[in-house]
């Protein structure tokens, strides 16, 4: 298999605070990896860095064999192959759900209006959202907002697809139907890297699991061998945690 | 006693000013918005020096008043557009009017946009460049809509403020509204009459867009 996403010794400081420290991984092609850990360990740092969001300074991170830190790469071309979903969805409230499917396809790659309406749509319906293509943002409850998200990026054809706490703003009710939008992407082959702490998820469809804490990856191994006994002790204490709620 | 009846006779001439003023109103509010939001993203540009400058245009724009903006322009906006176009075409009082309003006000309209972009959430630039977009598109299409909006009744205020300080082309000689009811009056011997009607309008017009200004405020508020 080859890497999708490559991340060789990537550092990155804030100023004097060092939030990275010589973290190393890799998502294959059709991977599924969780990205998990305590609060403030980096995981939206490293995910960010990824497609570029947060420059780090030191480490390479290859996508699809393109080198996001060197400075002629094309970064907005790149990210337009790297599908992302945030933690507060971040759709773009001033646009209906038709125009927020569909902006990026034809500002960014320059398809035409029927096509991208077409594959907006398209997408749309997929997450059960078909009904909602006029409304604005501000009508969707946050479960439905997230699923706009999610087809938003997939309308752009990504080669990988990266989630920072997709869930952790929704109502616990509304939790699922965006793990089962993910669910099903990920039984379609699609390459994720996802930062969750929805342990469920991770054991059911996860590929591989990351623990990171203070800035480091100390856990990177299969599913089966972190839920069945992670090595760290900080990764068991945070297990432990997490598994009670 | 007093006596309004002269009025009517000079309304076609007031009417004439009253244009004078709304078009120089309206072309020193578009100018000076695009001209205020270029000078808003260059002062919240990464790069020193183009913030510098505009923080320094902007600065000075504000300290000084805009009487003397108006004087000097009519003074300097000739000799400057006859040394880049090399005509001697004389430069009238309404084009440096003019010029000087939208120099004047953009850095006003600047601090209210620059408030306005960083009002809209980091998350949302950032969704725009995960999509592929670059600064200018993230700009154009996703953080200013956006900022104009939540901005609408701080531009219209401004609008006001400036609809009030046209009057002060008197200075160069332009027969604005109050400008014209001044002369008007003047000629026909009844200054006061002239003036409490000119009053009078000025109040109707500003008032009623206050209110107007209110009731947006209200509905963007939600
Ligand atoms: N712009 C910034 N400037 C300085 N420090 C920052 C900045 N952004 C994040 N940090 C710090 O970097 C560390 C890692 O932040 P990050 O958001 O990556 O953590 P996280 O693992 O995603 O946490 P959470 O689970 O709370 O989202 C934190 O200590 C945070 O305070
Ligand atoms: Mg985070």
């Amino acid at each position: 298999m080859t890497a999708m996403i490559q991340l060789s010794n990537v550092s990155k400081w804030y100023g004097d605070f060092q939030v990275l420290t010589d973290c190393t991984t890799q998502v294959a092609k059709g991977e599924v990896v969780v990205v998990c850990g305590p609060s403030g360990s980096g995981k939206s740092t490293l995910i960010k860095c990824v497609n570029a969001l947060e420059p780090f300074q030191k480490g390479t991170i290859l996508v699809d064999g393109v080198s996001v830190g060197d400075p002629k790469t094309d970064l907005p071309k790149l990210r337009s192959r790297v599908g992302m979903v945030f933690q507060h969805f971040e759709l773009f409230p001033h646009l209906s759900i038709t125009d927020n499917l569909t902006i990026a396809q034809m500002k960014v790659l320059g398809r035409s209006r029927e096509e991208a309406n077409d594959k907006g749509l398209k997408y749309l319906d997929r997450v059960g959202l078909k009904a909602h293509a006029a409304k604005f943002p501000g009508q969707l409850s946050g479960g439905q907002q997230q699923r706009v998200a999610i087809a938003r990026a997939l309308a752009m054809d990504p080669i990988a697809m990266l989630f920072d706490e997709p869930t952790s703003a929704l109502d616990p009710e509304m939790i699922n139907e965006v793990l089962d939008v993910m669910t099903g992407l990920a039984h379609e082959g699609m390459t994720m890297m996802c930062v969750t702490h929805e342990m469920g998820f991770a054991r059911r469809v996860a590929d591989r699991v990351i623990f990171m804490d203070r800035g480091h990856i100390v856990e990177d191994c299969a599913k089966e061998e972190f839920f069945g006994a992670p090595r760290g002790e900080r990764a068991q204490q945070f297990l432990s945690k997490i598994l009670q709620h | 006693m007093m006596d309004f009846s002269q009025i009517i006779p000079a309304l076609p001439a007031l009417t004439d000013g009253m244009l004078l003023t709304l078009r120089l109103l309206g072309l020193s509010v578009v100018g000076g918005v695009v001209l205020g939001t270029l000078l808003a993203l260059a002062r919240l540009s990464d790069r020193r020096v183009l913030s510098g400058l505009a923080k320094f245009y902007v600065n000075y724009f504000r300290s000084i008043p805009l009487l003397l903006v108006i004087s000097w322009f009519y003074l300097v906006v000739p000799l400057i557009y006859n040394w880049l176009t090399g005509s001697f075409e004389p430069v009238g009082a309404f084009t440096s009017c003019l010029v000087a309003f939208v120099m004047f006000e953009a850095a006003y309209y600047a601090e209210i946009v620059r408030a306005g972009i960083q009002a809209i959430p980091k998350g949302q630039v950032n969704a725009a460049y995960a999509l592929g977009m670059g600064y200018g598109q993230a700009m154009r299409l996703i953080v200013l809509p956006q900022a104009f909006r939540k901005m609408t009744p701080l531009f219209l205020q401004q609008s006001i403020i400036l609809f009030q300080d046209t009057s002060l082309v008197y200075a160069v000689g332009l027969l604005d509204f109050l400008n014209t009811a001044r002369s008007k009056g003047d000629i026909v011997g009844l200054p006061h009459e002239f003036l409490i009607f000119a009053g009078a309008v000025y109040f109707v017009i500003s008032f009623g867009a206050t209110l107007l200004v209110k009731r947006l405020q209200k509905r963007f508020a939600v």
